[in-house]
Order: structure tokens, then sequence, then C-alpha cells
């Protein structure tokens, strides 16, 4: 099983995908960074463009931890499940596209040992991804905004019903919770996503399946007409990773929904194995 | 197959945790109404977008009085009133156990009010954010009390921003020497879940307009829930931070009559 995982590892580093997704990330702090500044123009009319923190009542309340904050929960909803997709989904598709499966499944390695080795690698990839775009979005606040505390307002980014306020080594704290919940809630959309890729022989129809899959539930999700079926929708629970930065943690919600979390990933995966071993490969 | 039952224990384990972690349904707080010595409701009394006149209507004034006689409450902070005459007569309504006033100021077609059941209460207009707001001093049972009826603007953030802060810097003038509570119509959208962007201007303005409130007010009527249709909460009760006890909290659901599309909201404190 180490010898499997070392050489997926290996495969993981020398993909020019994992790099790719990375680059993106940095891409996109770039935007949001760009995006700041012109709105900080726009709304003082060019007097303050060097500080985000004067279109706010509170002068306190914009800083390197906020714009963190901000770009963090923009990016996880429909940016980092992308490249999680893209990820999971070439696992065992691209085995079977680039005709390697078959002659993998010949050595003496259980199906099941490979898809779960396939699994972990995906989860690391994830882990990595999103704790490189926490600390790069951190980072740059830090040059570029500065530190403070992290204060929230109701409204924006929904997180809390009145002001409150996170000192900024709690805050900081929060930013390492974030990394570990939001890679458990990414693990999720990673387990369909190898299940798309056991079921088809094509990496891109698997990354696709598992997109339209998450996006559809997630827009149907914000419909506020279908609220009521919210519950049964996987990205309803996956929200949970955001719970760390409310200043008091919901501990009972967040362990029950990182359980739902953990029962479709594990369930999604039992169904992956079962699938693969029954597979006929034929590529 | 080690591979398989290590995912099925997981998978159960995952199973009992949600289970486990599963929060009991919220039994509903029951509060003592006890020792209660105010009581105060808000009603934007106007009709939905969809009507020619959005304006408070006549025929609904009998069913409005059937309401704030069952409520019993001791201020009403009214909204949307096309004037002083349609005030008039829900005074009559009212057996004249109140006594009011209409903000009746500026360029608007309608305008705010105020019901106090003390006979030697005294009326103020506000001017904030090019609007007016109206205040009422009077003296409860145990306090001086002042009581602001505002209604920001429907269809401007920044509007209601500018509205805000003005009547909430008027507000807090006068904190020292009574306890003042803000009710009315603010239009804020906070519920952020709702918007078709992530972030937006409005949602920012609205989400510091009440934020500048709660720095030394407290939204009493935060537990009661939606007060307009569309699932919005946008009619607020604010009081003083040191307010002792907060009884009864409620929007009264079954009130609105014709085309409204407000609830009144009650909220009971001891002063």
């Amino acid at each position: 099983m180490l010898t499997l995982l070392k050489l997926e590892l290996e495969k993981l580093f020398r993909a020019k995908s994992f790099y790719l997704s990375f680059i993106v990330l940095i891409g996109f702090v770039v935007l949001m960074l760009w995006g700041f500044y012109t709105y900080a123009a726009r709304k003082t009319g060019g007097q303050a463009v060097e500080q985000f923190k004067y279109t706010y009542e509170s002068k306190q309340y914009f800083n390197g931890l906020t714009f963190a904050l901000y770009s963090v929960l923009f990016s996880f909803t429909l940016l980092l499940p992308i490249f999680v997709s893209m990820s999971a989904g070439s696992q065992i598709a691209g085995e079977a596209c680039t005709g390697t499966l078959r002659m993998m499944c010949t050595r003496p390695i259980s199906r099941a040992s490979l898809v779960l080795a396939k699994f972990l690698v995906t989860a690391l990839h994830a882990g990595l991804l999103l704790s490189f775009f926490i600390g790069l979005n951190l980072l740059v606040g830090l040059i570029f905004v500065g530190w403070g505390n992290l204060e929230l307002y109701p409204g924006p980014l929904n997180l809390v019903d009145v002001p409150g306020k996170i000192m900024r080594d709690e805050a900081l704290m929060r930013f390492a919770y974030a990394a570990l919940s939001g890679t458990w809630a990414l693990l999720v959309v990673a387990a369909l996503a190898l299940l798309c890729s056991v079921i088809s022989d094509s990496p891109v129809q698997a990354t696709v399946m598992t997109i339209a899959a998450y996006l559809m539930l997630y827009i149907v999700g914000r419909v506020e007409f279908f609220e009521h079926l919210r519950p049964y929708f996987f990205t309803t629970d996956m929200d949970f990773w955001r719970d760390v930065f409310k200043p008091d943690i919901p501990w009972q919600s967040l362990w029950q929904s990182a359980c739902i979390c953990g029962a479709y990933t594990t369930g999604l995966l039992l169904a992956a194995v079962v699938i693969f071993e029954r597979k006929d490969i034929v590529t | 197959m080690w591979v398989k039952l290590i995912l099925a224990l997981l998978f159960g384990l995952m199973i009992a945790g949600a289970v486990h972690f599963k929060q009991p349904p919220e039994l509903e707080e029951i509060k003592s109404a006890n020792n209660v010595s105010f009581r105060l409701l808000t009603w934007n009394i106007g009709y939905a977008e969809l009507e020619d006149d959005t304006r408070a209507h006549d025929k609904d004034l009998p069913a409005v009085a059937e309401v704030i006689l069952r409520a019993d409450p001791d201020a009403v902070a009214l909204q949307e009133l096309t004037g002083a005459a349609q005030l008039n007569v829900l005074i009559g309504l009212l057996q004249s156990k109140y006594r009011g006033s209409v903000a009746q100021y500026g360029r608007g077609d309608r305008f705010e009010a105020i019901l106090i059941k003390d006979a030697h209460a005294t009326f103020m207009p506000v001017a904030a954010g090019g609007r007016y707001g109206l205040s009422a001093s009077f003296r409860s049972a145990t306090a001086n009390v002042v009581l602001l009826s505002a209604h920001a603007d429907a269809f401007n953030a920044a509007r209601r921003r500018v509205y805000t802060e003005d009547l909430i810097d008027w507000a807090e003038a006068r904190t020292q020497s009574a306890d003042v509570f803000i009710a009315g119509d603010f239009n804020f959208e906070l519920k952020a879940a709702n918007e078709t962007n992530v972030y937006t201007d409005n949602l920012k303005h609205d989400s510091e307009s009440y934020s500048y409130i709660l720095r030394n007010f407290r939204d009493l009527g935060r537990d009661a829930g939606d007060t307009a249709i569309n699932d919005r909460r946008i009619d607020y009760i604010f009081g003083p931070t040191k307010l002792r006890q907060v009884g009864r909290t409620e929007v009264l659901r079954n009130a609105a009559v014709g085309r409204m599309d407000h609830w009144p909201l009650l909220v009971e404190v001891n002063l």
C-alpha cells in the first residue's frame, strides 16, 4: 500500500494540472487584490487607493485577515471544487484513457487498495491546495493591507447575526481550522469525482459529471423557493467549514455536518470500490 | 476486503456521529410575562408594491385598531399613513385610549406616526437624511421614554444608511436622560443568501447601518422572525442595551389585512 501511495504521489507531482491549479489560485488572489483596489479608488474618488479600509464605516474592519476571509469564502464554493474534481476525476479514468489501467490491475495489488491510494493522493492535493490558498491570502493580506483583528458584520458573508470580533491570534488559528474543515468538506467532491472516474473511461466526462452534479445541487439549493430541499443536498452540509469563522463556533452543528460529509465521502468511496472491483477493464 | 470493511465501518461511524451530534429541536423559550412594564408595537400598515396606492387604506383602519386594542401596547409606531386625517380616524376607532401625532413634513406622500397611552406625551419631528421621522417623549410607570417612529428608503441602501446614521445620532444624544426606543421599517436586506451576488454594495451599506445602530442599541425583535412577506425581517424595534428584561417578542402574523405586506412586531420589556 505504501509503495502504491508513493507511486501515486510521484504521478501527482509530475502532473502539469497539479501546478496549474496553484497558478490559477495565485491569479485569483491577484484579481481579488485588483478588485479591492479599484473598489476603494472608485468609492473614495481616488483619495484612498492604497487603503480599502477607508471605504468602511469601521476603519478597523478591513485588514489582511478580512481580505483573506473574503478571498477564501468567495473561491471555496466554485473554484476549489473544480480543481478537486479535475484531480479526482482523472485518477481512474485517466489511467483507463491512457491505457495503463489494465496493466496496473495485472499487478499483485487489490483494486480496492488502488482506489484508496488514489483517493488519499487526491485528498492530499485538496489539502495542499486549500492550505496554500489560505497561506497565500494571509501573506498578501499582511503585505498589502496589514493585520488587525477579524471583525465581522451581519450581512456580507452571512456569518453572523450581530457584529462580532475575533482577536488576531485567535483568527489565525481559525484559518488553520478552516484548512482542515475545508479540506474535509472538499473530500465529498473528491469521492464523487472518483466514483464518476470509476464509472466513466474518460477523465473529462468524469470531471464534468462531478461539476455538473455539484453545481446543480448548489444552484437549486440557493433558490429560495426550494429551501425545503436544501437538507437533502451534500452541498448544504459542505458549508459547515465556514462555521469556524464565527466568533462562537457552533461545535455541535459543526461536528454533525462534518459527520454527514464524512458519511457521503465514505459511502461514495465504498460504492467506487465495489463498482471498480466488478468492472471489466477492456481499455 | 479490508479496505471495504474499513470504509463500511467509517461510514457507519459517520452516520452514528451525525445522529449523536444532531441538535435537539429548540424548545420555545417561555418568557415570563410577569413584571413587564412596557409594551411596544411597530407596524407598517402600507400595501405591497403591486397596488396603485401603497399607503395605508382607510378601509383597513378598523382592523388595525382591533389589533392594537387586542395587543394593548403602551406605545405604537406606525408607518405609511396618508396623513393626520387618517390618524385621527384611527384614534377614534381606538376609543380615544391613545394620543397620537403624524410627522407630516417634507416632500413624501406617506408619513410616520406614533400613538401613546400617556396623556402627557409630547411629539416632535426628527429630520434625518432628507426625510422626517417622529419622536414622542413620555413617562412610563418607571422611566422617561423616548420613542422614534422610523421609515427608511425602500429602494436605496445608501439613502437608508444616511437616514439611519442621522436618526441614531439624534437618538444617542437623548440616551442619558431617557430610555430611547427606535421602531419602524428600516428595509435592511441583510440575508446574503438571498442575494444573487455574494457581496454587494447594498449589502455593505445595510450591514454597516445595522451595525451602527447596534453600537448603542439592542435589536429587541431579533428572535421574532420575519416581519414582511417574502421572508424579510425589515421591521425592527431597537432599545437600550441596559434593559433588565425582555419579555415576549412576537410578530403578529395574522394581523395583516387587505394587501398589507408587513406584520406588526410586538415587544414587551421591563424598564
